[in-house]
Parts: C-alpha cells; sequence; structure tokens
C-alpha cells in the first residue's frame, strides 16, 4: 500500500472520528430520551418507519462506523498480532463489508 | 547517576561496559533506564530516582545491546537518514544570508524542537516503537518536523512521503511518553502532530 494511500488512511479515520462524535451523541440522547419517556417499541416504530431524517442519520452512522473501526483494527492487528500486508488489509475490507451490511440491515429494519 | 556508574566501574567491577561523554548534559551519550525509566544519567540525581534505597540500572529499551549498559544506536540514527533529517538549503554561496525573523511562526516552532540532543531517551519510552520495530520514532519525526518549518528548506515534499504513513508519523497514538522524558522538555508529539496536519493538507491537495 502506497504511503499516499497509507496518509489517506489516517485522514479518512480523523473525519470518520469527528462524524462518530456527532452521531454518539444524537444516538445517546436519542436512546435516553426513547427510555426515560417509555416510549414501547411500537411507538419508536411509529417514529422511524418511512422517516428519511431518521434513515439518512443512521446510514451516516453506519457509514463513519464502516469507515473508522476497520482503519483502527489495522494497527491493532499490526501492533498486536504482527499480522500486516495485503492478507490483513482484504480480511479487513471483508470485515468492512460485513458491519456495512449488519448496520445497513438494522438501519432498514426500523425504516421499512 | 553517572558517577554512582562511573565508581562501580572503576572500584567494583572494572568489565562494567557503559557510554558517556560530555557530562553535561549535551552530548546525549549516557542515557540509561534507571529504576525502569529512560534519563540522561549526567543530570541525573541519584536521591530523585532511588526508590526503597534500591536502583536498577539497564541499558536502554527499544535498541539492541552490545554488552552491559551500552546500546547499539545504529538503527535509531539510521531512521533519522530515513527521516530525511538533513538540511537542504536552497541557496548557493553565492548567495546572501537567508534571513530568518526569530518572532515568524515558523521559527518558533522549529525554536522548540531544535534543541534535541540524540540521547535516544525518547526513542527507548515510546511504546509505538516496542510494538512496530520500523516506527521512525519520535526523535528522527522531530528532526523531520523542525526542518518542515525551516523556510530556507527546499525538501519538505520528499521528507513529508519519508514520514508519512504506517512506519511513519502516522503510527503516533499520542501515548506521550516522548514529551514526558524528554530531558530537554521537547515535545516530539507536537511535532508529529504538525507532521500529520501537513501531510493531511499535502495529500487532500494532491501534492502527496
Amino acid at each position: 500500500m502506497s504511503v499516499r494511500t497509507q496518509s489517506l488512511l489516517w485522514v479518512a479515520q480523523r473525519a470518520s472520528a469527528a462524524v462518530l462524535a456527532l452521531c454518539v451523541v444524537v444516538h445517546l440522547a436519542t436512546m435516553v430520551y426513547a427510555v426515560r419517556g417509555g416510549l414501547t417499541a411500537a411507538e419508536i416504530l411509529a417514529r422511524t418507519q418511512g422517516s428519511h431524517a431518521w434513515l439518512a442519520f443512521y446510514s451516516l452512522f453506519v457509514l463513519a462506523i464502516v469507515v473508522h473501526v476497520p482503519i483502527g483494527l489495522r494497527a491493532v492487528l499490526e501492533e498486536g498480532l504482527k499480522w500486516r500486508g495485503a492478507s490483513r488489509d482484504i480480511a479487513l475490507l471483508a470485515f468492512a463489508a460485513v458491519i456495512a451490511w449488519a448496520g445497513m440491515r438494522a438501519v432498514l429494519g426500523v425504516f421499512l | 547517576m553517572l558517577d554512582v556508574v562511573t565508581y562501580i566501574q572503576r572500584v567494583l567491577d572494572p568489565t562494567l561496559a557503559y557510554r558517556f561523554a560530555c557530562r553535561v548534559g549535551m552530548c546525549g551519550s549516557c542515557a540509561m533506564t534507571v529504576n525502569g525509566v529512560a534519563r540522561w544519567t549526567c543530570r541525573t540525581h541519584v536521591d530523585r530516582v532511588v526508590k526503597n534505597d534500591q536502583m536498577e540500572v539497564a541499558p536502554l529499551r527499544n535498541l539492541p545491546v552490545i554488552r552491559d549498559l551500552v546500546t547499539d544506536m545504529r538503527e535509531f540514527f539510521d531512521k533519522w537518514a530515513k527521516a530525511k533529517g538533513r538540511f537542504e538549503g536552497k541557496r548557493t554561496r553565492n548567495d546572501d544570508f537567508a534571513r530568518v525573523a526569530p518572532e515568524s511562526g515558523g521559527r518558533k516552532l522549529v525554536e522548540a524542537g531544535i534543541e534535541c540532543i540524540g540521547c535516544a531517551v525518547c526513542y527507548s519510552a515510546c511504546d509505538v516503537v516496542a510494538a512496530r520495530p520500523d516506527y521512525l520514532g519520535p526523535a528522527a519525526l522531530n528532526r523531520a518536523w523542525t526542518l518542515v518549518k525551516d523556510e530556507r528548506d527546499a525538501m519538505s515534499m520528499d521528507r513529508l512521503r519519508a514520514v508519512a504513513g504506517d512506519a511513519g508519523c502516522h503510527s503516533c497514538h499520542t501515548h506521550m511518553s516522548c514529551t514526558e522524558h524528554c530531558p530537554k522538555g521537547i515535545s516530539p508529539t507536537a511535532g508529529i502532530a504538525g507532521l500529520k496536519r501537513e501531510i493531511a493538507r499535502a495529500v487532500l491537495r494532491g501534492r502527496l
């Protein structure tokens, strides 16, 4: 992997961290509101189903996670397990695809 | 501390190998691990580091040991070369002196990092070096940073390329052990953060 790509990965991880900082705050505030307000599952679904605003927000959240986590794991795998090179990066691309699929499945589960 | 080691070698065990030169905190030769912490021994008072009337003196971490307290510094200085830690000016001997305003922003940043004596205390204290042996380390990156901010230097983009990526500044986890232990009070962490910013700018503008 070229130095340019490695540098871009760092920029992507910083940018996704900034997005995550916002998303996590909004997500936690929403969870606290839903639980404290005593909303039922049906009432929550009534708010999320068909709401393009929630769809956009949680899709952005998932995207930020998909970018951020594998880049962080790249360093963890190298420094913790001494796993480097193309095999690690391909495994992480596959992992990114899995969390993208699982995350979007959850998002669509409350939108559709 | 250095006096203690010298006493041991002169009186108790003449076979003890250790390294020193200036004895006044200028040359960076006498760094060792004292009670688990990397220090310059010539400027370290025993009463500041002794614990329970005991002291353990060991060679620097993260460097191969040649013998006793003497480490092989080659990889430490080879990494300075890899980080393009040499000045390359734009002017020739026929040009006038460059005039750099001491109060300019760039010069102040250079000033903050320029007094490195190459003792390798930061390199020894760095956990990233321990985890990733090809990491250039705090001293080499700090040196690169002082050259990147030197307005007379002509090698900025090549140097940024040399210090970017997995073996370079992007592996720093900002643990700040280098800053904590630097005997000269330099903050390599700040320089490394500066390199990350410069590289981000360069890569987003397509110059890297």
